[in-house]
């Protein structure tokens, strides 16, 4: 058994940025991490960060855009402070030594960015995401942050209402350790694998909010997917929102712009949901080729896709054969971001496992509420990575964390070993191959659980669900090797991801009326008065099933933010 | 090659795997059928087979956009991402390979060979030791450090050149291909010189100068061979062997020059001014003294074993037009190459 003071699952922009806070206040902070830091997923976002730092800009107005983008069930509190704080956190970051774009006088540059009334979201060429999380993992570097680099997590451990640690397996060897920890955040990003149609790394698949959920934080905001407008046809890789904020065109397939139809004032710059479901619907109509639109930046003319787009022009290229120099891009709407994760207070700390905290993408704060605007998601990570490391070093220092919880885990490492075993121990025949479980989890959430949902198809997605949770109980591994077993890690990420998937499909059924990202084709309009309310999602292991709960949005009070039709 | 729309075509993955077993390491290849059409990658690849066919095959893999860095690997005789390379690339005489495999198969069209990167322990099957690799990028002290030379002004063109090195996303494949690295393990390598290039042209950075003087240090900048193969290795057009160019002229403009590197360099280019061509012997005498060059012997020996020692009389050395050798070396003394502005790529072999 190995003791820190802070352990961190997830090295990705959230959790180096909450071990930042960490290592520099003098505690001992550990970073787990099953891929390299630099492997993260933050390291694909390309648009940028939102933060109103040009002094004719306000953050009062980032506020609104904001509590309006998440239709009016994001957490008031969290969203004002989070928009507060944002000039300050890129300037911190900038100060680290991130190359963010300039202009001509110096000031960081900004570009626009969907859904948001100022040209506020900062950037670093179309890598923005690969620029911080670099410049944090030097910092994680330079101020010696201990990291567990190839570790997975096996399980998040807890005692009398109090997380104690983590079981995480040494992937190089196989071998398998307790972490004891006074404070533990999970910060291990999204989980929208479960998707067929996605711009996730295939490392997403929601390992941090199952282990917390099965350590009994609930989730909540399951429901809330985001699907991308511009994902590449085939192989949904991201093209960035931050083309549309330079000029780019959305067509259909008669080549004629369609945006005017659905949001006449933002068109193609409107905030995601709504583009993306206009081009489902254009889609349907018989305006699509091979299930897509098409993404168009001819007219912005080579010298500037040069300068502003060059990874994206590569990408669309490599992975689709086209120079959006000279012809349109095919995109499609792509699950992007999950809004969904551990329910947390202000700060970032589990409303039910004390000592359990959750940064980024894996906490449900809830900034985004029903729908994320775009360059919130990097904003987000290091906001409240800053904000959920300092309160874990307060917590571990000056609340309960200080006496910290002695706790002898050799008895959840017996138990995660056993586990272990019986999978490995599983015959061939008669069992199941986990890429026949996987691949139609992901099929059927895409067809019954994605843009446009109804009773009926989440009905089908449900039974999916439980057709996969039976699947894993005959799963087998052909590697029964210890060390770099890869297949036994997929098959332990495949069953975070159903469990994901179960109370996503859970939440959807319950909520039963239209708003941001989940849009109910039985119950097309936003409810306020039955659902202006955040669906919990916790785990029984009893029924190893998914129970659901309720809990409030944390309002301000504030008149402005009171729930108005949303039009873009 | 037809573009047929026929399927499911199919071709063979020869995969170098390998297991470690009582700290030693045992390979051999095996072979794969897998479908693919014009979209499919060697990572789907992969994918396919272990998904379908073999599920203990190991390999890193995670964005599958070219944007993590996890999935270099060797394929057909070099490094490249798995998730960027495409089927329909290799095959048929798609692409030449540049350099022979020793497990190459040549002249088999219908046959992708894939194995671990090069100049890293293999852990398991595709998967190297990449702690080696990440501790050379940490030797260099990788983050901004407050210092003397610290500029607070940024402008718009301030960080052109620290853009040009800051798209690496470390994936090694530089490293894996590097030849520098083949002959002193030691040398930090590509990938760790262009992170240290990213500091030193950034205006925030403090200690420019102190740097350079540890790059120029043994297994540094001048440890390169310049063979270039860092640059065709790495699939986010770095260019590291430029970096490390231009980390050299930065060092030798900043007088950094006692070290036997930059003495070499400037004994080559005063030679070549000179006569035209290089003189060895006498480069050698210059570069590392007397005493240096008298402990050479058995290595200019061994090279004259194989016919490899040049003319080691310092006369008749001249080349006919030295005029136009002058009139380059006049061009370039008028246009430098730029280390400090633009961040347009000077071409492999500059400076």
């Amino acid at each position: 058994m190995v003791k820190h003071d802070i352990v961190i699952i997830g090295a990705g922009l959230a959790g180096l940025r909450a071990a930042f806070e960490g290592v520099t206040a003098g505690l001992n902070t550990a970073v787990v991490s099953k891929i390299h830091p630099l492997r993260s997923h933050s390291c694909a976002a390309q648009g940028g960060v939102n933060a109103a730092i040009n002094p004719k800009d306000d953050w009062h107005h980032h506020a609104y855009d904001t509590v309006k983008g998440a239709d009016f069930v994001g957490d008031q509190d969290s969203i004002d402070m989070m928009c507060a704080e944002a000039p300050q956190a890129v300037l911190d970051l900038d100060k680290m030594g991130c190359p963010f774009s300039r202009e001509n006088d110096g000031t960081i540059a900004q570009r626009a960015f969907g859904g948001q009334n100022f040209p506020r979201t900062a950037y670093a060429a179309d890598r923005t995401g690969h620029a911080m999380l670099h410049t944090l993992w030097e910092q994680a570097i330079k101020y010696g942050v201990h990291v567990y680099d190839e570790y997975f997590l096996m399980e998040i451990t807890s005692d009398a209402g109090r997380a104690t640690g983590a079981v995480v397996m040494d992937i190089r060897s196989g071998k398998l350790q307790h972490l004891q920890a006074k404070a533990v955040c999970v910060a291990t990003g999204g989980y929208g694998r479960m998707f067929a149609a996605n711009t996730n790394a295939m490392t997403n698949t929601g390992d941090g909010i199952a282990h917390a959920m099965r350590a009994g934080a609930p989730a909540a905001d399951l429901e809330f997917v985001q699907f991308h407008p511009t994902g590449l046809l085939r192989s949904g890789i991201l093209i960035s929102e931050g083309v549309r904020g330079e000029g780019a065109y959305l067509i259909g397939a008669d080549g004629q712009r369609f945006m005017q139809k659905y949001a006449p004032n933002k068109l193609e710059l409107a905030s995601r949901d709504v583009v993306s479901r206009s081009m489902v619907t254009e889609i349907n109509n018989g305006n699509g080729q091979n299930g897509g639109v098409f993404l168009d930046v001819r007219h912005l003319g080579k010298a500037l896709i040069l300068e502003r787009l060059p990874q994206i022009r590569q990408l669309a290229m490599d992975f689709e054969g086209v120079d959006p120099i000279d012809q349109p891009i095919p995109v499609r709407p792509t699950c992007h971001y999950t809004m969904g994760g551990i329910r947390t207070d202000k700060l970032g700390q589990s409303i039910a496992l004390k000592g359990l905290f959750a940064a980024g993408e894996a906490a449900c704060v809830s900034v985004h509420g029903a729908n994320r605007l775009g360059a919130n998601s990097l904003l987000e990570t290091i906001v409240f990575g800053k904000i959920t490391g300092k309160d874990m070093v307060d917590f571990v220092n000056n609340r309960e964390g200080r006496d910290g919880v002695a706790t002898d885990g050799s008895h959840a490492v017996a138990k995660v070993s056993a586990r272990i075993a019986a999978l490995k121990g599983r015959p061939r025949e008669g069992g199941v191959r986990q890429n026949t479980i996987r691949d139609t989890l992901v099929n059927e959430m895409q067809e019954n659980c994605s843009v446009f949902r109804d009773e009926a198809r989440l009905n089908q997605a449900w039974a999916a669900i439980q057709t996969a949770k039976a699947g894993l109980a005959k799963l087998y591994v052909d590697d029964k090797s210890e060390a770099f077993n890869t297949d036994v890690i997929t098959a332990l990420e495949l069953e975070n991801l159903v469990l994901m998937a179960e109370g996503t499909v859970a939440t959807a059924m319950e909520r039963k009326e239209s708003r941001g990202a989940h849009s109910r084709t039985d119950f097309p309009t936003r409810d306020d008065e039955n659902w202006m309310t955040h669906i919990t999602a916790g785990y029984d292991h009893a029924s190893k099933g998914v129970v659901l709960g309720r809990d409030a949005v944390r309002t301000t009070g504030n008149p402005q933010y009171a729930p108005a039709e949303r039009k873009y | 090659m037809t573009t047929s729309q026929v399927s499911p075509q199919t071709t063979t993955l020869r995969i170098l795997r390998g297991t470690v077993t009582n700290g030693k390491l045992v390979q051999q290849t095996q072979d794969f059928t897998v479908p693919y059409d014009a979209t499919t990658t060697v990572l789907g690849a992969l994918e396919y087979v272990k998904g379908e066919l073999d599920g203990s095959l190991t390999f890193r893999r995670s964005c599958r956009a070219s944007i993590c860095g996890s999935c270099a690997m060797v394929v057909n005789g070099r490094s490249r991402l798995a998730c960027k390379t495409k089927i329909t690339d290799l095959l048929g005489g798609n692409e030449g390979k540049n350099i022979a495999s020793a497990e190459a198969t040549v002249g088999d069209a219908n046959v992708i060979e894939v194995g671990p990167q090069r100049n890293q322990p293999v852990l398991k099957d595709l998967v190297v030791d990449i702690a080696p690799f990440y501790q050379k990028v940490k030797d260099i002290l990788p983050y901004v450090q407050e210092g003397p030379e610290q500029e607070e002004h940024v402008t718009k063109d301030s960080f052109s050149q620290v853009n040009m090195v800051s798209n690496c996303i470390m994936c090694g494949a530089c490293y894996s291909d590097c030849t520098a690295m083949v002959e002193n393990p030691s040398f930090i390598g590509p990938a760790a010189l262009a992170k240290a290039y990213r500091f030193v042209s950034d205006p925030r950075e403090g200690n420019k100068t102190e740097r350079l003087k540890e790059l120029s240090e043994k297994n540094g900048i001048w440890d390169c061979t310049r063979c270039g193969m860092c640059i065709d290795a790495c699939p986010k057009g770095v260019a590291p062997m430029e970096a490390i160019v231009k980390l050299r002229s930065l060092a030798m403009e900043a007088g950094i020059t006692n070290n036997d590197g930059a003495r070499h360099a400037m004994v080559f280019k005063d030679d070549i001014a000179t006569w035209g061509v290089l003189n060895e012997p006498f480069m050698l005498l210059k570069t590392k003294g007397i005493l240096g060059s008298i402990a050479q012997i058995p290595n200019a020996l061994n090279l004259a074993k194989v016919g490899k020692i040049p003319n080691p009389f310092p006369f008749d050395h001249k080349v006919d037009k030295l005029d136009e050798v002058k009139a380059i070396y006049a061009e370039l003394k008028k246009n430098p190459l730029d280390v400090k502005t633009k961040a347009a790529d000077s071409g492999p072999g500059a400076g």
